[in-house]
């Protein structure tokens, strides 16, 4: 898993160009730009009801973009399932924690480490006979009614060979390939655990988690998806000082360690201007300054909106 | 009963068996104490009745739990997968009265012939399900159950007006080739398919989409395709249900399939505990039993021929009591989303402890 990280320069694993989300009359999200790369940790700072959240949702899949796309390992994802994007290596948290309430800690991070999945994209000949067939019975419907019986027999087959190929036949007869694979998973759900420090409370149910630890898990649970780049949606919120300052170390440590690229929405400036090597504000939607910490934090624009006054006399005098 | 119980409790106990053999052990166990079973009922036909009934409803219960407690929709229209089940499978059997293979003896190649029926029932009450599911379980929550509903009333009408099925009079003289060993093989099935379901990654993801749609869908988890394979299982397992249910019964009809029948299991699953196998099979056995009981009540207390006649009629008032009663006492079910085996163990330990 530690992988050395790279210095190479390779193509971005998120790129957002030119990202709009419209509802109905109000613009959340105007022209958003955004690249991260492999061992970036970058932050997305502004005030409540900026377009930070709806900018996740955006980059992650839960919103099609009303303009410009979203590239993730270099594929454009816009209109894309969430599942299908998280399986190109993109994975977040929450900003209201959204675990699995009622399953143990560790079925949570094992939900996410999905079983190494079997191709079952060659057809086998039954199948394309069938879908033939199909065709040919829509085919009296003209052509719509062609393509959509081929539509609905592709459906079929899917399912289907997702149930007799996509190893459900391997769980219900419990193989030895299948026994071996779960244990594969319980080993690298634990490992999560133990990397998040939550490995005592492994049998427990999430619920009953204290605040910070289920934080935690959240994150845990994403990195079982084997992401390239992370996504954390406020993770400091409701920590105390003291928690806050083991997620800073902690973020550091899972960016080298899993070599992810990390961008981080957050509202404890404290944290954001100490890990975060490139800060992006957002204001009404629009991005309204750009840059390393020390840029933002004396960006005219950034304090007016969001920084206040308040916080120059504090901590800008100091800078 | 006593199959149902080993179906679900061998899984736990195959850890010293070799790992090649462990997925068949169960099925090896059962089949011998299936067919002593069988053997020892031959001579009374009530109890085979009632056993049989009792096994339908386990599968039904067993089989819905799937989709309502495992993966968290909300399915209404049961009793329409299992009419279609119910349906096809008699059907088939009808049209393969007269022939048999002929170097098998006359009661094995019967059997053949309703295996057949049962595998026609169950994977065309399965397409039923794709279909039915496939563009309904993208939508959330009440949608499923307002088209589930809609599809078991058109599947009632639909046979009312088909002549191939008898119309409103039903079909009859279907071939009595199930027995309580045949029911209680897919009793068997239906459970062990749902308990090993929940021990791999797909149960996991199953509950993940119970828990929380959307995160699972962020956490890589296939949310429709997930939804409707469990579907497709449940109504599989339903249309199996079905076709045993034609072939011990005398005449199968549309009044046999209706809304109330859909409720019944509902009502099964949810006084189990959405989501608890054995909790579902326990639900099914007590309600099954309930009306014979009530039954036998009346006919004792000397109400005879008034009360004791109209047990089916007052059935469902009792239905919701037992509800009102459970959601104010215990709204989780009998065992929450809990097994048997976890949920017994700590409640006697409990009481154990308040009593000394």
């Amino acid at each position: 898993m530690s992988a050395p990280v790279q210095v190479t320069p390779e193509a971005p694993m998120l790129e957002a160009a030119g990202v709009s989300i419209q509802f109905g009359g109000l613009k959340a999200l105007t022209d958003f730009n955004l690249t991260i790369r492999q061992g970036d940790l970058q932050g997305l700072i502004g005030p409540n009801g900026a377009g930070k959240s709806t900018a996740f949702n955006a980059l992650t899949g839960v919103y099609r973009p009303t303009r410009g796309d979203v590239r993730v390992a270099g594929q454009r994802v816009n209109g894309w399932m969430p599942h299908r994007i998280n399986h190109l290596g993109l994975a977040r948290t929450f900003q209201n924690i959204r675990l699995f309430r009622a399953l143990s800690v560790l079925d949570n991070v094992k939900v996410a480490c999905r079983a190494e999945t079997l191709s079952h994209q060659e057809h086998w000949l039954p199948a394309s006979l069938f879908i033939a067939a199909l065709r040919g019975v829509g085919g009296v419907g003209g052509e719509k009614g062609a393509r959509g019986g081929q539509r609905l027999g592709e459906q079929l087959i899917e399912q289907a060979g997702a149930l007799v190929l996509q190893g459900w036949w391997r769980s219900l007869f419990l193989t030895p390939g299948f026994q071996a694979e779960e244990q594969r998973i319980t080993e690298r759900a634990d490992a999560l655990l133990e990397v998040m420090g939550l490995s005592h409370r492994r049998n427990e149910e999430a619920r009953n988690l204290p605040y910070g630890e289920q934080r935690r898990l959240e994150i845990a649970r994403a990195l079982g998806t084997q992401p390239k780049v992370l996504l954390l949606d406020e993770p400091a919120a409701g920590m105390n000082t003291r928690e806050k300052a083991d997620l800073m170390v902690l973020i550091r440590k899972l960016r080298d360690q899993f070599s992810l690229g990390v961008l981080v929405i957050e509202h404890d400036m404290k944290l954001v201007m100490g890990i975060c090597e490139r800060i992006t504000v957002l204001d009404h939607g629009e991005m309204i300054a750009r840059g390393a910490p020390d840029e933002v934090r004396n960006d005219r624009k950034v304090i007016e909106a969001y920084l206040g006054d308040s916080y120059l006399e504090s901590h800008g005098g100091a800078a | 009963m006593t199959t149902a119980r080993s179906a679900t409790t061998v899984p736990e106990a195959g850890a010293v068996v070799p790992a090649g053999l462990k997925g068949l052990l169960p099925v090896l166990l059962a089949l011998p104490v299936l067919g002593l079973l069988e053997w020892l009922l031959r001579a009374s036909p009530f109890a085979t009745y009632l056993l049989s009934v009792m096994g339908v409803n386990i599968i039904l219960a067993v089989s819905l739990n799937i989709v309502n407690g495992m993966t968290g929709q909300f399915s209404i229209g049961h009793a329409g997968f299992m009419a279609v089940g119910a349906y096809l499978a008699g059907f088939v059997s009808l049209m393969l009265k007269g022939v048999a293979i002929s170097f098998l003896p006359e009661a094995l190649s019967d059997q053949v012939f309703f295996l057949l029926a049962l595998l026609v029932g169950g994977l065309s009450a399965a397409l039923c399900g794709f279909l039915v599911g496939l563009p309904s379980l993208r939508l959330r929550g009440d949608y499923l159950a307002i088209v589930t509903l809609g599809f078991g009333e058109i599947i009632r009408v639909v046979v009312q007006n088909t002549d191939a099925f008898g119309r409103a009079l039903g079909l009859s003289g279907i071939p009595q080739t199930s027995g309580v060993g045949m029911v209680y093989f897919g009793v068997f099935l239906v459970v062990l398919v749902a308990r090993r379901i929940a021990g791999s990654s797909h149960g996991r993801s199953l509950w993940a989409i119970r828990e929380d749609e959307v995160a699972a869908e962020a956490m890589g988890v296939d949310t429709t395709g997930y939804k409707v394979r469990s579907f497709v299982i449940s109504s599989f397992f339903a249309g199996i249900a079905g076709g045993l249910f034609a072939h011990f019964v005398p005449i199968i009809n549309p009044g046999s399939f209706t809304f109330v029948k859909s409720m019944e299991i509902v009502v099964m699953v949810v006084l189990g505990g959405l989501g608890s196998t054995t909790g579902a099979i326990l639900a099914a056995i007590f309600l099954t039993l309930l009306p014979e009981g009530l039954r036998s009540l009346f006919t004792s207390l000397g109400a005879e021929g008034s009360l004791a006649q109209k047990v089916d009629q007052i059935r469902m008032p009792v239905y919701g009591l037992l509800l009102v009663a459970l959601m104010l006492s215990r709204p989780q079910g009998l065992f929450g989303t809990k097994e048997i085996w976890d949920v017994l163990p700590k409640w006697w330990a409990r009481r154990k402890k308040g009593t000394s």
